[in-house]
């Protein structure tokens, strides 16, 4: 490879290590005003940031130049797709300045999966493992379960080279996939993953949410298996943030949650317009299913708002005692009075989670491009007001 | 008036070659952008703000035959 090349551009991931580390770098978002308000790269530490729009830099080269300082390490240039950042940090570079495009920009960002192993409690860790992969610039969580030489997925982005070379890694093969609940801010990768691996797909339905991919019905209580030496993950049903939502409960002890419970709050019930009725349900099922289950249960949920739910170790997990006691909306007691704490700071829908609901339904096909497009910017599955 | 065509383009390709353009029109004259950049539309609305040549006269959405998204600016050459 030619070293012009290697320090000309910084991969995602490794800019995000360097920020999680708290490397010298400094950040210069070169999209316009409204798109770097909407949907900032964010690390698990603060990074010194400079917004000056690209187009500054077509208008008056030298002047925006000038304006960007000198700083003791590389500057990071990016904008939405890693057009604009390339010539802008090609323009800084020729004035000397030590600046590398962030290849695939904000989209690359949207895309980029951190797998982190989560670690489990004595007895469990010889029989099967987890792995958190960490969709960062959405905040979006999948999971692959790993005993002997079965592996399950749950919740899989549409990035799914990804998994079929990471269980591959592990020295794994798949045996099945699920979601918890038709997902509304992402694209699934479930029914496609499961094809290429030739393993089983499992979504949720209902009497009204109604799949046309191939796969089983999941019921209340329905065991689903993996490993010769028997790991069961019961299936919790738990409508509320939508009405065909599960939960995965692995060896009693791991819950994989879905949009259901966080670490950090609670799924919002209000996207399919019946936000009363959607809103009890979930009542129900976080204090008639969840809450009731052991303290040392470990939440493992779909997603999380922000990188301050990193946890030191690198995972987005919390044990279930702590989020009664965290999760204001948790300690409402009454169904009137929860709905009302929901209703009461709604943000807006995901963009496009209609049509991103279709396609995950199997009822529509979108083109690559169009996903993107729908996928830009950090999910918005929790209950609550806009971060 | 002049017509510019950059479907299909992802910045900075719609205000590199607007500003190219703009830069050879006579003050008065306008210029039509096409553009499938979801993007373009507050980048025209930012360009605009720091080129002095340049006013945004309209911005809006059109549907070509495949239903894709067309985002057409309307631009004027300032004196």
């Amino acid at each position: 490879m030619i070293e012009a090349e290697t320090n000309s551009e910084f991969e995602v991931g490794e800019l995000l290590s360097m920020i999680d580390s708290g490397g010298p770098v400094l950040l210069l978002d070169v999209r316009n005003e409204e798109e770097q308000r909407a949907w900032p790269l964010e690390g698990r530490r603060p990074v010194k940031t400079i917004h000056l729009p690209y187009f500054e830099f077509i208008e008056a080269p030298d002047v925006a130049t000038a304006k960007v300082p000198r700083y003791p390490g590389p500057i990071a240039v990016l904008c939405a797709k890693g057009g604009s950042s390339e010539l802008v940090a090609a323009l800084l570079r020729e004035s000397g300045k030590p600046a590398r495009n962030v290849a695939g920009g904000m989209v690359a960002y949207g895309e980029y999966l951190s797998p982190v192993q989560v670690p489990l409690d004595e007895g469990a860790a010889s029989r099967f493992e987890i792995w958190q992969i960490n969709r960062r610039g959405k905040g979006c969580l999948s999971y692959v379960v790993r005993a002997g030489g079965q592996a399950a997925v749950i919740d899989p982005s549409r990035r799914i080279d990804f998994y079929h070379a990471f269980v591959e890694g592990l020295g794994a093969r798949i045996v099945w996939v699920v979601d918890t609940h038709i997902h509304a801010d992402h694209v699934s990768g479930g029914a496609a993953l499961a094809r290429r691996a030739g393993a089983e797909y499992f979504v949720p339905t209902t009497e009204t949410v109604a799949t046309s991919h191939d796969t089983r019905r999941l019921s209340d209580g329905t065991v689903l298996q993996i490993g010769t030496s028997g790991i069961s993950a019961e299936v919790l049903t738990t409508p509320g943030h939508t009405p065909e939502s599960v939960c995965y409960l692995f060896a009693e002890r791991y819950l994989f949650t879905g949009d259901t419970l966080f670490s950090d709050g609670i799924g919002r019930p209000d996207l399919g317009g019946h936000v009363e009725e959607w809103g009890r349900a979930l009542y129900r099922s976080l204090h008639e299913r969840l809450l009731g289950l052991s303290d040392r249960t470990l939440v493992l949920p779909a997603h999380y708002a922000g990188a301050v739910a990193i946890n030191p170790d690198g995972t987005v997990t919390e044990r279930l005692q702590k989020l009664r006691q965290r999760i204001p909306e948790l300690q409402l007691r009454g169904q009137d009075e929860f709905i009302q704490a929901l209703t009461s700071q709604m943000k807006p829908p995901p963009r496009h989670y209609q049509e991103i609901v279709k396609v995950n339904l199997g009822a529509a096909v979108a083109l690559e491009e169009q996903v993107c497009e729908w996928e830009l910017g950090r999910n918005q599955c929790a209950a609550g007001p806009v971060a | 008036m002049r017509k510019l065509d950059v479907r299909g383009a992802k910045c900075p390709i719609p205000i590199v070659k607007a500003k190219k353009e703009l830069d050879q029109m006579a003050p008065g004259e306008q210029l039509e952008v096409l553009a499938t950049d979801p993007g373009s539309v507050p980048d025209f609305q930012g360009w605009v703000k720091v080129n002095k040549k340049a006013a945004l006269t309209s911005q809006r959405t059109e549907k070509d035959e495949t239903g894709r998204e067309i985002y057409v600016h309307l631009l004027e050459r300032l004196a």
